[in-house]
């Protein structure tokens, strides 16, 4: 037996890897359509008239975020701050814009400096100082909401000193997509690309499946975290500017207390909490999926309260169902090196 | 033997020193590699081999001597600067990204690009062209988790051939293969020799190295003690390079009266481990289980112990049996386990001195659940006579001694407990010679007081000097027993490699 070829098991748990995460985004969109189905069903209204618009204008805030937290949690850290950053956002902004007079272009210039802000200094502390990132983010979520009621003072912006403009995009429809929803899906497809085919996304991937052997390989942990903290930090920002148009009004505690309906999102889409895998695409899905399933129960009748534990169990049930896989690809493998030992020893 | 065109000299190690804290790992060790050729780098465990291997790696940086590659000096120091320069290392166990596939391991952080973006099916053909040079059948798109030990060591060299790399080190790549591969292994070694790489071949099993290598460099304490090729010379010679050193006055053996079995291990297995050891010690008997590094000997010690679960076999501790995964009852019982990795598993380094040694006496020693500081310290006082550690002040952590005095500091803890039987894995692993020498008196001491004791260890001199009894295991089975006076280096030596046919002592 010199045999340069050991065939069979290799091959076989390959196909098995990549199947399960082709099957992670279309076992997503089954579910998605099964919740969707069900609670259509039983009330149909919930896809009447403006339901669907209802849907994608409700999930562009939530899914740009979960676009934003993927790259972190893929290289093995958390951002916990992205929810106050995007209520500091949306009130900053608009504190500027609406003295004077300014619109659109200006609402995102400024949203997008913001988040940028915090996540740079996010990305610092982390990658520079080497703090843990639950730590960091978890007083970053702190400070900055602290600021953001310091600073507004307990004022509030009503759809009557908003600029149109911003209540425009919160409205409007392209080819029947809210416009927020499609430039959700315009960051979406980007961070895509760049998480697939860029040295930065592959980077960041190596850095969460595996980061004494990404220093080996000579990669710039440093720089490649502070810019996956820097991309969370912009998509908070920019959510913030979306959130403007979503709501059409703004205090301070805006979007309070969402950071973990981000974080659930994003796990329920299949990236792996202890970072190395998952996908862009994968995340959005999972903030639809919440949204369907948050407004899914309202139209069976349920009361919204329970939407909180509701997103509780979800975020459980994934991660407990990948230990679970995880744990049976395992004990697979080992019997496969079990058996190839035994058949070995046999020769012997 | 092996093919390949050996011609230039590639890599020169002359004059290689080397010291870390007390000890002198490299001591003017010299390598001479040339391209085309499978080079054998022998030594017993702490010859200096791996540092020697950490160095061309780039781990380590030479106090004094010179490297060469390719006529040009060798740019020390950094492992990312040692792998541009056209050195790889692929260590036991590899470490790749389990969620990447294997091209992008191959090809990690130079993954070729058509402008901004990768190019993925261009990483895919050539990783496919890689392994197809290298002989092997894996499917460069699936990821690495769960690859095995040698599919993993093959994507390592995969990523050396695309690195062009002119020196690829194995360190003791073999040692968790298969025999079938261990067999792939080697004509993957065949093929790079063939393309004019130069591979050196770190192991300690030596029917390996004479089926594959063309040369030899033996090393023992630090030095260069023999190059040959390897058809003028034999495994009885290599051996003999290997250990071949006097010994030392370092072993105030001190005869006991032996009595009674006092431990008793019979058939005891674990599926990954080890097999069917099977071994007794008897009050006032010093034993040694001696072997490689990583041959099984502390999991056998940690499923004594009841540390680690066995799958089947007993262990008779004084006539009774001991129940499996009960440490606390083997304490209870007079049983006592000093770790090799005292920092790790030993000592809470942070703790005092005094909290430390008294750490397995606090039920004997509290009155109505509690216990105070001057119990503790007491208790240490003692054994600071007995043991003579060395500390300022027995409140101090015990992170601020000496490693020795680390080591009686354990071996106090667990002394304090009166053990009927002792087993210390690696006593005098990483502590200076004058200490050493006093651990083999207190490990005398103790066998003449009565108690049994079962010692583990990789150093040769340390196994002949102390031990009444030699256990030799190899690959998770004993290979041989011998009594003091029947062992000699060498028949310990053939026992541990696997070398069956000429170990003479051999019973069983």
């Amino acid at each position: 037996m010199s045999g340069p070829t050991v065939p069979a098991p290799t091959t076989t748990t390959a196909g098995r890897a990549r199947k399960l995460i082709n099957g992670r985004i279309a076992s997503l969109f089954l579910i998605l359509a099964l919740a969707i189905g069900i609670t259509a069903a039983v009330n149909p209204r919930f896809l009447g008239g403006s339901g669907l618009t209802d849907l994608l204008i409700g999930s562009a805030v939530i899914g740009i975020l979960a676009v934003g937290l993927t790259p972190v949690v893929i290289a093995r850290h958390i951002d916990l701050s992205i929810a106050s950053t995007t209520g500091l956002s949306a009130y900053v902004t608009l504190s500027i814009v609406v003295p004077n007079g300014w619109g659109l272009w200006q609402s995102f210039a400024i949203g997008a400096g913001i988040g940028l802000l915090v996540g740079t200094v996010n990305g610092l502390l982390v990658a520079g100082l080497n703090i843990p990132s639950l730590v960091v983010t978890l007083g970053t979520l702190s400070i900055v909401r602290g600021i953001l009621y310091f600073y507004s003072d307990a004022g509030r912006f009503t759809p009557d000193v908003i600029p149109p403009s911003l209540i425009a995009m919160g409205l409007d429809t392209i080819l029947d997509i809210p416009i927020i929803f499609w430039i959700t899906l315009g960051f979406a497809l980007f961070a895509a690309w760049w998480m697939r085919y860029t040295p930065v996304g592959r980077d960041l991937y190596a850095i969460g499946s595996n980061p004494p052997a990404a220093q080996l390989v000579g990669i710039n942990i440093f720089q490649r975290t502070l810019l996956a903290f820097m991309w969370s930090g912009l998509m908070a920002g920019i959510a913030g500017v979306l959130y403007i148009g979503q709501f059409a009004f703004v205090d301070a505690s805006a979007f309070i207390n969402q950071e973990l309906a981000v974080v659930t999102a994003v796990v329920v889409g299949g990236v792996n909490i202890f970072g190395g895998s998952g996908t862009i695409i994968g995340a959005l899905l999972g903030a639809l999926l919440i949204r369907v399933i948050a407004g899914g129960l309202v139209a069976v009748g349920v009361d919204p309260f329970w939407q909180q534990a509701v997103n509780g169990v979800l975020l459980i049930t994934a991660i407990g169902l990948d230990r679970i896989l995880a744990l049976r690809s395992q004990a697979k493998i080992q019997r496969i090196r079990e058996d190839r030992v035994e058949e070995q020893s046999w020769r012997e | 033997m092996a093919a390949g065109k050996a011609s230039g000299e590639i890599l020169l190690v002359r004059n290689a020193n080397k010291r870390f804290g007390g000890v002198q790992a490299l001591k003017d060790a010299k390598l001479t590699l040339r391209d085309g050729e499978i080079h054998a780098l022998l030594g017993e465990n702490g010859a200096g081999k791996s540092t020697l291997v950490k160095v061309l790696a780039g781990v380590h940086r030479l106090d004094s001597g010179t490297v060469e590659l390719n006529g040009k000096p060798f740019i020390q120091g950094s492992p990312r600067a040692a792998m541009e320069q056209g050195i790889t290392v692929i260590y036991q166990e590899p470490s790749l990204f389990p969620d990447l596939s294997l091209a992008e391991n191959v090809f990690i952080s130079r993954l070729p690009r058509k402008g901004v973006a990768i190019t993925w099916a261009q990483t895919r053909d050539e990783t496919k062209k890689l392994f197809d040079e290298l002989g092997v059948d894996l499917n460069p798109e699936r990821l690495a988790r769960g690859l095995s030990i040698a599919d993993q060591q093959v994507v390592e060299i995969a990523k050396a051939l695309s690195l062009d790399a002119s020196v690829i080190l194995m360190d003791e790549p073999t040692a968790a293969l298969t025999s079938s591969e261990v067999a792939r292994l080697m004509s993957v070694m065949r093929k790079l020799a063939e393309r004019g790489k130069c591979v050196v071949f770190v192991s300690h099993r030596l029917d390996e190295v004479f089926a594959v290598c063309s040369e030899v460099t033996v090393m023992r304490d630090g030095e260069t003690v023999a190059e040959s090729p390897i058809d003028k010379t034999s495994i009885s010679e290599v051996i003999k390079w290997m250990v071949g050193r006097e010994l030392k006055e370092m072993f105030p053996k001190v005869d006991a009266k032996v009595g009674a079995t006092a431990l008793e291990v019979k058939s005891l297995n674990s599926a990954s481990e080890f097999k069917d050891v099977s071994l007794h010690v008897k009050k006032g008997e010093i034993v040694a289980l001696a072997g490689l590094v990583g041959s099984g000997r502390s999991e056998v010690a940690r499923a004594i112990f009841g540390v680690d679960p066995y799958d089947s076999g007993e262990v008779i501790l004084n006539g009774q049996k001991l129940p499996p995964k009960r440490p606390k009852t083997s304490v209870a019982r007079g049983l006592a386990l000093v770790p090799e990795d005292r920092r790790q598993q030993g000592l809470f380094m942070i703790s005092s001195v005094a909290r430390n040694v008294a750490m397995e006496m606090l039920n004997r020693l509290s009155k109505l659940g509690f216990i105070t500081n001057k119990q503790e310290i007491n208790l240490t006082q003692k054994w600071q006579e007995k043991l003579q550690i060395k500390y300022s002040d027995p409140r101090a952590p015990v992170e601020s001694l000496s490693g020795g005095n680390q080591q009686k500091s354990v071996l106090a803890k667990w002394l304090a407990t009166d053990p009927d039987v002792l087993i210390v894995d690696e006593p005098t692993r990483g502590i200076d010679v004058a200490t050493k020498a006093e651990v083999h008196r207190l490990l005398s001491q103790s066998a003449a007081d009565g108690k049994a004791v079962l010692m583990i260890s990789s150093e040769l001199p340390e196994v002949l000097g102390m031990a009444d009894r030699i256990y030799v295991m190899h690959e998770g089975r004993l290979t041989a027993e011998m009594a003091r006076n029947e062992a000699t280096q060498e028949k310990i030596m053939f026992a541990a490699t696997g070398e069956k046919v000429a170990v003479a002592g051999k019973k069983r």
